[in-house]
């Protein structure tokens, strides 16, 4: 289990971190989320012991971390930061090394990671010569060389097209079955949905939200939300607010959180006398949550 | 294990770049041709003298400055500029593995140089009558300053890869004028003599000519110690440089 007791950071006068507690349990998914400068980067360096943290303390499995702790944590950074004129085996084989993993485990473990990640047939390939999902997915074979207890995937997906994001996302699967505990911070909450058992929050460097998915769509009371396209929109809001129903704004149109199901006859019936050009509906999503925790509504 | 690693992994990416790998096997080789026949045509010496004379500032006051110095600047401010570094701050590999890994593929290369140019003399009927053992201790010594040196600079004054061919160019080749490695010291005017005296290069090239042509202890001994504190210095300050960069850089 990963244990954030307290965690304070100050960078000059700025307070990055501020009082962060968090845990996840081992064997499952942690999602962190947070607008850029919400302290997720800085949580992470702190996890891996490359920044000290002016307060608290961080334990993996009851032992805090340390240099000599290095190896139970294996990170994928936001970046591939690869060597590029290496090939894929090379890479491998490097950073094996540095782990103090040799001879035939070391052959064994590189075959395995490339046979996770799907780039078995690559490993000859330099990683130059590779597309950006393929680097992507060469980095976290790099973070798992070593079999880490502990993964840090920063953005892993960031950047990939489809196809790669549903490899990246099955890797994922396959390591949490396996029973390492993975941390991700990611801007894609969709990501977030399909994969974390559990979901923090951070804003201004505070974790302002945690819980597992279901636990967090408590804070909207709505068993889902419509959206109505109108060109009377002031009509659709007035007759919202006549009807109890909270309305937001969630860009395109005006939504109301509905909080008994309704069919679509019920629906209509609400907004009788007003011209509609549609209407949509939509299940409480981790982005409605999330854009009603950071007050961006 | 981490040493060999970081060593083996950057002699792979040089032997990946095959151009450069042949390009410091002919470097040195042309300047030792230019040397002794420099020196042969200037000196009136006979050709395997001047190939005697040529052999210890090419090996030391040439190759291994450009190769040890040159690359482990190159080597460190890459991986800065690539942020591989970061991922190495992510793993538990030691400044000081870092640190031998870098001396130890320098080595190889400056070692590999040095053979080029040995076989080079020799061809030319070159004979070297001083201490092997004590020529080799200067040639690891040499290495072990470039290399602090290359740290020092790496970490401290080059961010990216252009700036290693304006230091280079800046302090190095001064440098190696002023140590004697292209134009005999005994040739210069009396300023700049005094000048060589403060160029740890010029000491590197005696200690070396001198072991390796036999010249009196009493003569070399000098010299020598003043590159024992100056490879001391550089490891020392390579050391704390790199503690630095360690400080200002380490997080993702």
């Amino acid at each position: 289990m990963l244990k954030l007791e307290g965690i304070s950071k100050k960078f000059n006068d700025r307070q990055v971190l501020s009082d962060l507690n968090l845990t996840i349990e081992l064997a499952t998914v942690y999602g962190l989320l947070g607008p850029n400068g919400a302290g997720k980067t800085t949580a992470i360096n702190i996890i891996c012991n490359l920044l000290k943290p002016d307060r608290g303390l961080v334990l993996f499995n009851d032992r805090p971390i340390t240099n000599q702790t290095k190896a139970l944590i294996g990170v994928a950074p936001q970046q591939n930061l690869l060597y590029q004129t290496l090939t894929c085996g090379e890479n491998l084989r490097f950073f094996g090394k540095i782990y103090g993993i040799s001879g035939k485990k070391l052959s064994q473990r590189v075959e395995e990671c490339l046979e996770l990640v799907g780039l078995t047939d690559r490993v000859n390939s330099p990683a130059e010569t590779l597309s950006g999902g393929m680097q992507r997915r060469l980095s976290m074979a790099i973070a798992l060389i070593h079999q880490p207890k502990l993964i840090i995937l920063d953005e892993p997906t960031t950047g990939l097209d489809l196809e790669a994001r549903y490899q990246m996302w099955e890797v994922i699967r396959h390591l949490q079955r396996s029973g390492t505990t993975i941390l991700i911070t990611t801007h894609l909450l969709d990501e977030v949905e399909r994969l974390c058992h559990k979901i923090g929050i951070l804003q201004q460097g505070k974790l302002v939200a945690e819980g597992t998915l279901a636990q967090l769509r408590q804070r909207i009371q709505a068993k889902e939300i419509i959206t109505i396209q109108s060109p009377q929109e002031q009509a659709v809001i007035d007759r919202g607010k006549s009807l109890g129903l909270v309305s937001r704004h969630y860009g395109e149109a005006t939504s109301f959180w509905i909080p008994e199901l309704l069919d679509l006859k019920q629906i209509l019936e609400y907004f009788d006398g007003i011209a509609i050009d549609g209407i949509s509906r939509h299940p409480v999503s981790l982005e409605h949550i999330y854009l009603e925790v950071m007050g961006y509504i | 294990m981490g040493t060999i690693a970081v060593a083996q992994r950057i002699l792979l990416e040089l032997v990946h770049r095959r151009r450069s790998l042949i390009l410091w096997a002919v470097f040195p080789a042309f300047i030792l041709l230019l040397n002794a026949t420099i020196l042969e045509e200037r000196a009136q010496l006979s050709r395997a003298e001047a190939y005697q004379l040529a052999t210890p500032i090419t090996i030391v006051g040439a190759a291994l400055f450009f190769s040890c110095l040159g690359g482990s600047i190159a080597t460190v401010v890459a991986e800065r500029e690539q942020k591989t570094i970061k991922r190495l701050f992510l793993s538990p590999l030691t400044g000081l593995s870092y640190f031998l890994g870098i001396f130890l593929a320098h080595s190889a290369i400056g070692i590999g140089q040095t053979l080029v140019i040995l076989a080079i003399a020799l061809f030319f009927g070159a004979e070297f009558t001083g201490s092997f053992f004590l020529s080799v201790i200067i040639i690891a010594l040499s290495i072990l300053s470039y290399v602090g040196t290359g740290f020092v600079l790496g970490t401290q004054i080059a961010k990216r890869t252009e700036d290693v061919n304006a230091l280079i160019a800046t302090f190095g080749v001064p440098l190696l004028l002023l140590g004697g490695s292209f134009v005999p010291a005994n040739l210069f005017p009396q300023s700049l003599k005094d000048l060589a005296f403060w160029n740890p290069v010029f000491h590197i090239n005696e200690a070396l000519a001198g072991t390796m042509n036999d010249t009196p202890w009493e003569e070399v001994s000098y010299h020598f110690t003043f590159l024992v504190i100056f490879a001391l210095v550089m490891v020392l300050g390579g050391w704390l440089s790199y503690n630095r960069m360690l400080n200002r850089e380490r997080s993702l």
